[in-house]
Formats: C-alpha cells, sequence, structure tokens
C-alpha cells in the first residue's frame, strides 16, 4: 500500500471532526507550522480536504490535543502549575 | 569554553520574520546584561559564518531560530546549518536552544550523546497563531505573543545562570499560564480560544530537554 493510500485511510474519518474545529477559528487568525508554511482559515480547510502532508500535520495537532483533553493530561498540567 | 552566546535568526517568510523578532529581545536582554553574544541575522545565518565563529570563539550558548526538522537545523533559505551527519560536532559540550520544529525528536538526542552539553527543543513542530491585522509588525502581535514569549523564557532564564532543567521548567510554566489565560477567553467564549489552546499544548508537549540537565551557561 502506497504511504498516501496508508494516510487516507487513516485520516479521512477524522477529517470532518478537524474541519468543524477549524470552522470556528476567526478569519484573522493565521496558523504558522514550521516549514510548512503560515496558513488562514481556508487555507487550512482545503489542505486538511485533500489529506496533505500540511492537512495531516494539522490533522495530528488536533489529535494530540484531543487525546490530552480526553486522558486528563491537560487537565492534570493546568492544575499542577 | 567561553560565556558568549551566539544566535542564528533567518528572516524569509512569516514564520522566521516573527522568531527573529522575539530572538531579538534575547539579545537586549543579554547586552543589557554585558553578555558577549553574536547575532547572525537574516542572510548571515550561513553555515560557513556560524561554523567559523564557533572555531574562533568557543561560545558556550547556541540559540537557533528558524526552520528544522527531526535530523536537523535549519538558516537563511533553508540552507543546512548542523544535521546528524554533518557539523554535529561543533555543537556538543554546548547549551543549545533551538526553536525550530521536530528536531528534539532525533538530532537533539545525537547532538548530547558522549557529551556534557544539553539541548532543548520540540519533538512536534513549534507552531504559533498570528493575528494577520499585525503580521507585519510582530512586537505588536498579542496573539502570537502567548506562544512566543513563553519559549523566550528559556534564553532569559539560561542568560540569568539558571540550569537548563530550571530554564526548560520556567518556559513550561509560562506556556501553562497562557494557557490558563486561554481558557479564561473560553470562559467568556471569545473566538478562536480552542485553536490557540490546541496550538500552545502542542509546543507544550512537544518541548523536550536532552543531556545535561544541571548544565549552566
Amino acid at each position: 500500500m502506497t504511504e498516501e493510500k496508508e494516510n487516507k485511510e487513516k485520516y479521512e474519518p477524522l477529517k470532518e471532526l478537524v474541519l468543524a474545529r477549524i470552522d470556528i477559528m476567526p478569519p484573522n487568525f493565521k496558523l504558522s507550522i514550521g516549514d510548512k508554511g503560515t496558513f488562514n482559515k481556508e487555507e487550512l480547510i482545503e489542505h486538511v480536504k485533500k489529506l496533505d502532508p500540511t492537512g495531516i500535520q494539522v490533522i495530528k495537532m488536533q489529535l494530540n490535543f484531543i487525546k490530552a483533553l480526553t486522558s486528563g493530561k491537560l487537565t492534570q498540567a493546568l492544575v499542577t502549575a | 569554553m567561553n560565556r558568549i552566546l551566539l544566535v542564528t535568526r533567518p528572516k524569509y517568510d512569516d514564520g522566521t520574520e516573527y522568531l527573529a523578532y522575539y530572538a531579538s529581545l534575547i539579545i537586549k536582554d543579554a547586552d543589557s546584561r554585558s553578555i558577549e553574544n553574536k547575532d547572525f541575522e537574516g542572510k548571515d545565518a550561513k553555515i560557513e559564518n556560524v561554523k567559523k565563529f564557533i572555531k574562533k570563539k568557543d561560545p558556550k550558548l547556541i540559540f537557533i531560530n528558524g526552520h528544522g526538522d527531526t535530523d536537523c537545523l535549519l538558516g537563511d533559505n533553508h540552507e543546512v546549518l548542523f544535521s546528524v551527519s554533518s557539523n554535529l560536532d561543533l555543537l556538543k559540550e554546548r547549551i543549545v536552544y533551538a526553536r525550530a520544529c521536530n528536531a528534539g525528536l532525533i538530532f537533539g538526542k545525537k547532538v548530547t550523546e558522549n557529551s556534557n552539553g544539553c539541548f532543548i527543543g520540540y519533538q512536534l513542530p513549534f507552531s504559533f497563531i498570528m493575528n494577520e491585522k499585525w503580521s507585519a509588525i510582530p512586537a505588536n502581535d498579542k496573539t502570537a505573543a502567548l506562544f512566543i514569549e513563553p519559549s523566550n523564557e528559556v534564553m532569559h532564564s539560561l542568560i540569568k545562570g539558571d540550569s537548563a532543567a530550571l530554564a526548560n521548567e520556567k518556559s513550561k510554566k509560562a506556556m501553562i499560564k497562557n494557557m490558563q489565560r486561554i481558557m479564561k477567553m473560553e470562559e467568556k467564549k471569545e473566538p478562536g480560544a480552542m485553536g490557540l489552546l490546541m496550538t500552545l499544548w502542542n509546543n507544550y508537549d512537544g518541548q523536550v530537554l536532552h543531556g545535561n540537565q544541571n548544565i549552566t551557561f
């Protein structure tokens, strides 16, 4: 299986969730993701829809955050600081 | 090794412009403490310049800003400054803070192998949100400050003489403080707060310290 196909199978089910989260981003915000570049809301939506490397990076960031939320890792960090 | 700070801060896209501005604040801090420093700004952030300076002046503290990957750190216009296969030895025994993506994953471990030095960096992409209204003037962008000011804390702390472990801890505490501020924004239903929190969490979760935790500048 090609990497592209593998990524599609792995991340396709998460696309809608991530797109919904991006949709609430204010239009004046731009996300800078290292050497991938700096993206406004519309550009992020396009990348996630295409599941290209930038889109997958955004999905991975969202997933890491959701895991921290659901595992209690984020809450623990916030209350113990 | 000498109590000298070396900074690289290329400026060739939005991301590096912001990092370069915030790195300039560290240079000001060093100047105010009469700490000798060398600033490789913009197009000067080239390996030939950096290599020559390290060999001649033997600086103990190295602050790299810009892009990176799991196995390398980059200078001006994506030129490789250091990688696991080139110039790695130049960083051995030193205190290295790399405000760049992913280098904490492989590069940071390699640079501290068989060395008394340390590496602070990120094993995830270093990300931040900027407000487009202020993108031409990073100093006025309070949104970006939520992300980049806590990372500056690593350097302020090291310059003050704190250990690498304490510098890392102070930076992480500053991130938590900002996450708490963002949570208050979320309670007030300010738009975009969860996106800010997600992005800052990834920096917090990705910031790592490898090597000698007790080393000081």
